[in-house]
């Protein structure tokens, strides 16, 4: 197209700008005929293989964590809406979403005794209490999963890992590193005292104590005075050994 | 004879046999009979005694013994002809005699072994030696659902594989060709390599799950395509939208949410743009989610916490739960259409969700009302007095009163007993004259209070 100069040159601007638009929606229109007709193709697949194996990833916890982990590697996320083609043809999104709500229930009913963190070993425990009738095992893994997914809507539930034990907290509060290493300390026995903090973490008595005390503020923590030896004992029982008469309700 | 039945083996000089390109020897067993125990013996299957079995990755090769001098020839069976594999039922008969090893043969109607038959035999091999019969079993089974042999063109049981092209192809391959060295050890590479090792453990246990298996990856390489193709379609969207908007028409619109809807199916959160208003599916869940609110944030005082909302829409579902992804993408979209309600994000990071009537100046109002109360001038207020006048949550309490100290409204006080907090008395304070009280005003009030005689 040669350049006019003038408004006959601009008027040929604007209609070689209106061709090559139109081509470039043809183009994108080929695309995207070409994407439905791939969507379609994948859903299809999807449906042969959720048609012979929709009662494996249900029953099987092993196959579930794999399968997560493939579709992790691919770049897809099979629980990030109940629209998907996952959560349709699988079921898998009602299936975490409900353990989600469940985990929501059972981290609220033991806050008050354990402040909003919880072990992660208890959480299961409690979790397949409540779940006897269901079909189908619930895995660590799969409350990982449930608790990952949780994380977006805000309220701090999140799991952290204290030496060999993983903790899942369902309140804002943000840990420090003190703290940490106080609960690490405290799940030898389940409780601590001021002197033993001082001395197998080599802290000054301020420190231990102004670290306790805010345990002690956010509920974490339980005072014992009662002991023979009289010292001041700080229990923990988010670490403790599994509890096994919480009484949760449904 | 048995020469028509089974395709002969070429042998070498020293009886080794001659193998097929790619075919790779897995499994010797010494001393074992082959035959066929069905009743019609009008299927010339031979009665092979005392054969050297060799399980390739395409056959099943049948010698004679070196020792047996007259060799009656060396025969195979096509992995491809083979429809099925029984599995070993142990029973105490079985422990006395010999193990034996049972498939299905198909054939064609003259008696010839091969892939597509209409007749089909049961085979027996019986293994009189020292062979491992249960290792021997699974590498067969393994060998037979790989299908090494479709990867090479011109075989024989090959024709439903290649119907796809290059789809199946792709998907087959990482499951056949190349996963086993030349030691007949199976290679650990890459995806492959990961599921067979998942499969090797699982392989006492649950044989059906190889099946699954091998359909994960096919669909896991079908599923990589669209996450590529989605990318470059994601990429448009987010492009789109930042090039001149001024000229977009509805049909553009449509395409985008098209686009955003394909995205959502195949399970890549897309974000929601200024422009685009997302899925259609998160609109419609947008104003479900409006409707459903309105109830549970009246009952608690107009404001409640999203994670609450979360289980008590899910409850109310029953099936087909929403995730925490579509709750948050639907709340977002709230502001589009003018709905009653707003999603707040605290500083401590708590989402809430807001009655647009109940907003913060009315809070602080009526916290201010309550903290220049007697009693509050004194002791002040704790989160729970909160949370009794305002008629919310103590949670909720706490992150309002948070957010009037950090309006100056309040002052905290941290002792043993907690958080209380208190009127600001600093903003009456000249702070020319400290000692200086208006006689009207909170500080008078807080003076009477709190030193009265």
């Amino acid at each position: 197209m040669r350049r006019r100069p003038g408004i006959g040159g601009l008027q040929t601007a604007a209609a070689a700008r209106d061709q090559y638009r139109l081509l470039g929606e043809n183009v994108a229109k080929i695309k995207t005929d070409l994407m439905k007709e791939q969507l379609a193709t994948f859903r299809s697949q999807l449906e042969d293989f959720a048609r012979k194996h929709k009662n494996d990833i249900r029953k099987n916890p092993a196959f579930r964590s794999q399968f997560h982990e493939m579709c992790a590697k691919v770049g897809v996320d099979p629980l990030a809406s109940n629209k998907g083609f996952w959560a349709e043809l699988l079921g898998i999104g009602d299936f975490y979403y409900e353990l989600g709500v469940q985990i929501v229930d059972i981290c609220l009913a033991t806050r008050p005794h354990n402040g909003g963190l919880i072990n992660l070993q208890e959480l299961c425990h409690l979790l397949r209490q409540r779940r006897k009738s269901d079909r189908g095992v619930v895995s660590k893994d799969d409350c990982l999963r449930a608790i990952g997914k949780l994380k977006v809507l805000g309220s701090g539930f999140e799991v952290i890992s204290v030496a060999k034990r993983k903790l899942v907290r369902s309140v804002p509060t943000e840990l420090n590193k003190d703290h940490n290493e106080i609960l690490e300390l405290a799940q030898a026995q389940g409780y601590v005292t001021v002197e033993e903090v001082e001395r197998r973490l080599s802290w000054t008595s301020g420190r231990a104590i102004d670290a306790l005390d805010t345990l002690l503020d956010e509920g974490l923590a339980m005072i014992d005075d009662g002991h023979q030896d009289g010292k001041r004992r700080y229990w923990f029982p988010c670490v403790s050994p599994i509890s096994s008469s919480i009484g949760v309700d449904s | 004879m048995s020469g028509n039945f089974l395709p002969a083996v070429q042998l070498t000089e020293s009886g080794r046999p001659v193998l097929q390109p790619n075919e790779i020897e897995c499994f010797y067993l010494s001393s074992v009979d082959l035959l066929s125990e069905d009743e019609p013996s009008s299927i010339p299957f031979p009665h092979l005694k005392s054969r050297l079995l060799i399980l390739t990755t395409h056959r099943l090769l049948c010698l004679p013994n070196s020792s047996s001098p007259n060799s009656s020839g060396a025969f195979a069976v096509p992995l491809a002809a083979i429809s099925h594999i029984f599995s070993h039922k142990k029973s105490i008969k079985s422990m006395f005699a010999s193990p034996r090893i049972r498939f299905q043969v198909s054939l064609t109607p003259d008696g010839r072994v091969s892939g597509n038959g209409s007749r089909s035999v049961v085979a027996t091999i019986v293994v009189r030696g020292k062979g491992d019969c249960d290792a021997f079993l699974t590498k067969f089974w393994e060998n037979w659902r790989a299908r090494a042999w479709e990867d090479d063109g011109p075989a024989p049981g090959s024709s439903s594989g290649s119907a796809f092209g290059s789809n199946s192809a792709s998907a087959s391959a990482p499951a056949s060709s190349g996963i086993y060295s030349s030691d007949g050890t199976v290679r650990m590479v890459g995806v492959a390599g990961i599921l067979r090792k998942e499969q090797e453990m699982w392989e006492s246990t649950d044989k059906s799950l190889q099946d699954a298996f091998q359909d994960l990856n096919a669909l896991m390489s079908k599923a990589k395509e669209m996450v590529m193709l989605a990318e470059k379609m994601r990429q448009k969207l987010l492009s789109g939208s930042t090039s001149q908007t001024n000229a977009s028409n509805d049909e553009e619109m449509g395409t985008k949410e098209e686009m955003q809807d394909w995205l959502l199916s195949v399970g890549i959160i897309s974000p929601v743009t200024k422009e685009s208003a997302g899925a259609m599916y998160h609109q419609q869940l947008s104003r479900q989610l409006a409707d459903f609110v309105k109830v549970p944030l009246e009952r608690a005082g107009g404001i409640v916490n999203l994670i609450d909302i979360y289980c008590l829409f899910n409850r109310a579902r029953g099936t087909e739960l929403i995730s925490p992804d579509d709750l948050l993408k639907a709340c977002l979209l709230w502001e589009k259409f003018d709905a009653p309600m707003f999603l707040r994000k605290f500083d401590s990071g708590v989402m809430v969700i807001q009655n647009k009537s109940h907003s913060d100046e009315e809070v602080f109002s009526k916290i201010k009302v309550l903290v220049t109360k007697p009693e509050a001038l004194r002791a002040g207020i704790s989160a729970s007095d909160a949370a009794r006048t305002l008629g919310v949550a103590p949670a909720m309490a706490k992150e309002h009163l948070l957010s009037a100290e950090s309006m100056g409204l309040l002052c905290r006080d941290t002792s043993l007993d907690g958080i209380r907090f208190y009127i600001n008395l600093f903003t009456e304070i000249d702070q020319d004259d400290m000692h200086l009280v208006k006689d009207h005003g909170v500080y008078a009030s807080w003076i009477r209070v709190n030193h009265a005689p």
